[in-house]
């Protein structure tokens, strides 16, 4: 499972970098647009006819921008720095040698007047031999802030203690330019998912906040479809033949040629619109009243229980005929095995023989698929969320392709991979609770 | 014992099963009928005339439409001036062909197609409300009848504010939002889901059973990186990456379908066909082959294979399902196929978006889950005929 989540990642990376117009050429075409826009101002402003190379943007405008998206190294090696194995730069400053410069640490809050950010001086100073030392002073504040934990920021000449520092020089631009990073391990495997394009916030945030979501419809359905398809099928096997078996098999059948969203469409048509009733029934968009906060406790539980009703059915449908005819066909088949025989010539009970011995055995490759549905439930299904406008991480996925936000895509990816390990493991404890020749040593 | 039935061979008996199952049968029956149909599409719902007789000489523009296919051959285009049409597109239309000869009864004529509208074509300058102008002025007088598409007992200039839905008896099932004629773009987009499921179970079935033999039978350090490769990319989210892969290039069935099969439609054959070759190697047909001098590639494919195909067959209607779906949802996202190729899915995202537009989603839907169904009928039949599994029950 280890190298399948590496070969996954990477294939997928690799794909995703390959492909034009990802979110470097976005920016370039930004940056090109609002020039368009600011020329535009000016020619109507001024009447100038001094057009100089028009839209092209600068070589050193696109370096920068390169640099920016982490384009100037190679796809193997962002891919490493995406996982978290090679260093990231996290900061980038072009500094004068033998000028301080402030570098913040971090923002504290807003202050009396205004924001309080924790900073230090940082100073490349050149050496006689030409080699540049990288100094950096105590961390202060500019102004007092409540704690009194930090202290006043001097003046950069009038500090007297310089000490080693974390920034690194990343190259010399010349005689008094130097560039200077600071990198840092940040990647998937020291939990950081990256961060989002368009949002601008942290993936794993972003995906937190959607997760009891996605996950709520995810598991409800889940448990709902097994509570529902085991009983049918082992009704269905019991009753083979007989007039229920064929009315619930053509249901099951419909079941199963109908697409979870048309479904989902469909009771959308019924219930939350007029063609069918006079007034909608049921809301048709959303995860929760958008009066949520007002509401009384009652009023938040019927609430959220109209929501969510129609898309826990659709989820339920999606995996409601394979479970049905899968647990038919496996108890029919563990109902004809000699071992069936065996107990009932030793006298037992029938309803002992179908539940102990023949329903346990079948249940098995039901357990099996265990993993790879908690996977499909909870990783959100942008087809439910897009047709109910549920905002959880499938339509944030299904919006991130549409935008190109890559850190969402990988993120998703990632979370997808671990949910579906989690799955298995599951699976395979189900596996080891239903038969007992199975045993973890 | 009759003679005939003891040289049936496994086929024959096969076919017969099959047959014996009636739903499935005719099922194949009526979907096969029903794609040759849509197929021949072009000639029967078209908006270009099926013969054209205009001073003497006689076009056939429908049927240059249907083979316009073929390589080499090129729809010409009929100007209107040709035909003495006076409109504002150079192209001659052929409805309003129809109209104007009969009114003319000069001995020009035009046959159209059974079904006169096109798929692709943009009737949103016919939505306009209908009037007989009966002293052939060319404008609307108060008194000539009209067709009150929007029922407010007035001739509107422009179309009604709601698409026909099929109910006003305009068009067979109404139009989409850009004007196309629901009805044929669900013929339409039957004959594109069929032939793209049909391309992609069909290049999924060749890779996998040729993937599948060279991984068992050769095994070792080929089948190690071989099965890694598929447990990678059966780990991938599949339409995901479809999506992905489809945002910035203009798909067509083609494109869609080769993806298709790259991403998913060999894994699951490959592994099937893996496991029978490992099994069915170490048999003693295949030592005997390979012991008399058999090339590999021989053992592999007329010898192995034929014995390891039969269970594949009868995946096939669900591989064909799975492909249909596939199609359906990457449209229905819209990141399938362009419009303004046909597709259920486009369809079905129209409605998705405003829900007053009831007849984008219960007619695609239906047309969907019918073909769906007999579908599944067909999987029954095929797995009764190829792998009759008696269930006995004690008791």
């Amino acid at each position: 499972m280890i190298p399948t989540f590496f070969g996954t990642t990477l294939l997928v990376f690799m794909i995703l970098q390959s492909v034009p117009s990802g979110p470097f050429e976005q920016a370039v075409l930004q940056i090109k647009m609002s020039k368009m826009y600011s020329a535009e101002a000016q020619t109507m402003a001024a009447s100038s006819t001094d057009d100089k190379g028009g839209m092209e943007l600068s070589d050193e405008v696109l370096e920068k921008l390169r640099m920016q998206f982490g384009l100037d190294k190679s796809v193997w090696t962002r891919y490493f720095i995406w996982l978290g194995l090679a260093k990231k730069e996290i900061k980038y400053k072009e500094a004068e040698i033998d000028v301080p410069f402030r570098e913040t640490i971090k923002v504290l809050g807003q202050g009396e007047y205004v924001p309080v950010s924790l900073q230090r001086w940082v100073l490349a100073y050149e050496e006689e031999n030409g080699d540049i030392t990288l100094l950096a002073s105590q961390s202060g504040t500019d102004f007092k802030w409540k704690t009194e934990e930090y202290g006043i920021l001097p003046n950069a000449y009038e500090i007297e203690e310089w000490n080693e520092t974390n920034w690194t020089i990343k190259k010399r631009l010349n005689s008094n330019k130097v560039a200077l990073i600071i990198t840092k391990r940040q990647g998937v495997l020291n939990g950081h998912l990256g961060e989002s394009t368009k949002h601008n916030e942290d993936v794993g945030t972003l995906i937190w906040e959607r997760l009891h979501i996605s996950a709520f419809l995810g598991i409800t359905g889940f448990v709902l479809s097994y509570l529902i398809c085991i009983p049918l099928g082992i009704i269905k096997a019991l009753r083979h033949g007989s007039k229920f078996d064929v009315i619930s098999s053509a249901i099951v059948f419909i079941g199963y040629s109908i697409p979870a969203y048309a479904f989902g469409l469909i009771m959308l048509l019924i219930f939350s619109t007029t063609t069918v009733f006079d007034a909608p029934i049921l809301p048709s968009r959303g995860w929760r009243p958008e009066d949520w906060e007002q509401l009384t406790l009652i009023g938040q539980f019927i609430g959220q229980l109209k929501h969510a009703f129609l898309p826990t059915l659709c989820y339920v449908i999606t995996s409601f005929a394979t479970l049905t005819v899968l647990m038919k066909n496996s108890l029919m088949e563990n109902l004809s095995q000699d071992y069936v025989r065996t107990a009932f010539a030793k006298g037992l009970s029938e309803k002992r023989v179908i539940i102990y011995h023949a329903v346990r055995n079948s249940l098995i490759p039901i357990a099996t698929g265990i993993g790879g549905i908690i996977g499909i439930f909870l990783g959100g299904s942008y087809f439910i969320e897009k047709v109910f406008g549920i905002d959880g991480i499938g339509l944030l996925t299904f919006k991130a392709i549409g935008t190109r936000d890559y850190g969402i895509i990988m993120g998703f990816l990632v979370i997808g991979t671990l949910i579906r390990l989690i799955g298995n493991l599951i699976s395979d404890l189900c596996y080891a609770v239903i038969d007992p020749r199975i045993r973890f040593k | 014992m009759k003679n005939s039935e003891l040289s049936e061979s496994i086929f024959q008996k096969r076919l017969k099963r099959f047959k014996s199952m009636k739903r499935g049968y005719y099922s194949l029956i009526i979907l096969g009928v029903f794609y040759i149909i849509s197929l021949l599409g072009p000639l029967w719902m078209n908006n270009k005339a099926l013969v054209v007789r205009y001073e003497n000489n006689y076009y056939f523009p429908a049927i240059m439409d249907f083979i316009d296919f073929i390589p080499g051959i090129n729809y010409p285009l009929y100007e209107a001036k040709k035909f003495n049409q006076n409109i504002n597109s150079i192209e001659v239309d052929f409805r309003l062909l129809d109209k104007q000869y009969e009114k003319e009864n000069k001995g020009n004529f035009v046959i159209m197609p059974f079904y006169p509208y096109h798929p692709h074509e943009d009737l949103k300058d016919e939505l306009d409300e209908e009037y007989d102008d009966i002293n052939n002025n060319g404008i609307f007088d108060i008194g000539e009848s009209f067709i009150d598409e929007n029922g407010n007992g007035q001739w509107n200039e422009n179309y009604p504010p709601t698409l026909p839905n099929g109910l006003s008896g305009r068009y067979l099932l109404g139009t989409d939002n850009t004007g196309r004629d629901v009805f044929t773009r669900l013929i339409d987009g039957y004959k594109i889901s069929i032939t793209f499921a049909i391309i992609v179970t069909t290049l999924s079935y060749i890779i996998g059973v040729i993937m599948g033999a060279l991984l068992g039978f050769y095994a070792g350090k080929f089948d190690l990186f071989g099965v890694r490769l598929m447990e990678i990319f059966s780990a991938i989210p599949f339409l995901f990456i479809m999506m992905i892969l489809a945002s910035f290039m203009k798909p067509n069935i083609i494109i869609l379908a080769t993806l298709s099969v790259f991403l998913k439609g060999w894994i699951g054959i490959t592994y099937f066909i893996r496991g029978e070759f490992y099994r069915e190697k170490a048999k003693d047909y295949v030592s005997a082959a390979v012991s008399l001098g058999t090339t590999n590639w021989k053992v592999m494919f007329k010898h192995i294979l034929p014995n390891a195909l039969t269970p594949i067959i009868t995946f096939a209607p669900f591989s064909i399902i799975g492909d249909i779906f596939t199609l359906v949802s990457l449209d229905f996202l819209g990141y399938g196929l362009r419009p303004p190729t046909s597709s259920w899915g486009n369809l079905l995202n129209q409605a998705s978006e405003n829900l007053d537009n009831w007849h984008l989603l219960i007619f695609p839907f239906i047309v969907l889950t019918l073909t769906i169904f007999m579908i599944t009928f067909i999987s029954e039949a095929v797995r009764e005929a190829f792998d009759p599994r008696v269930y006995s029950r004690l008791k």
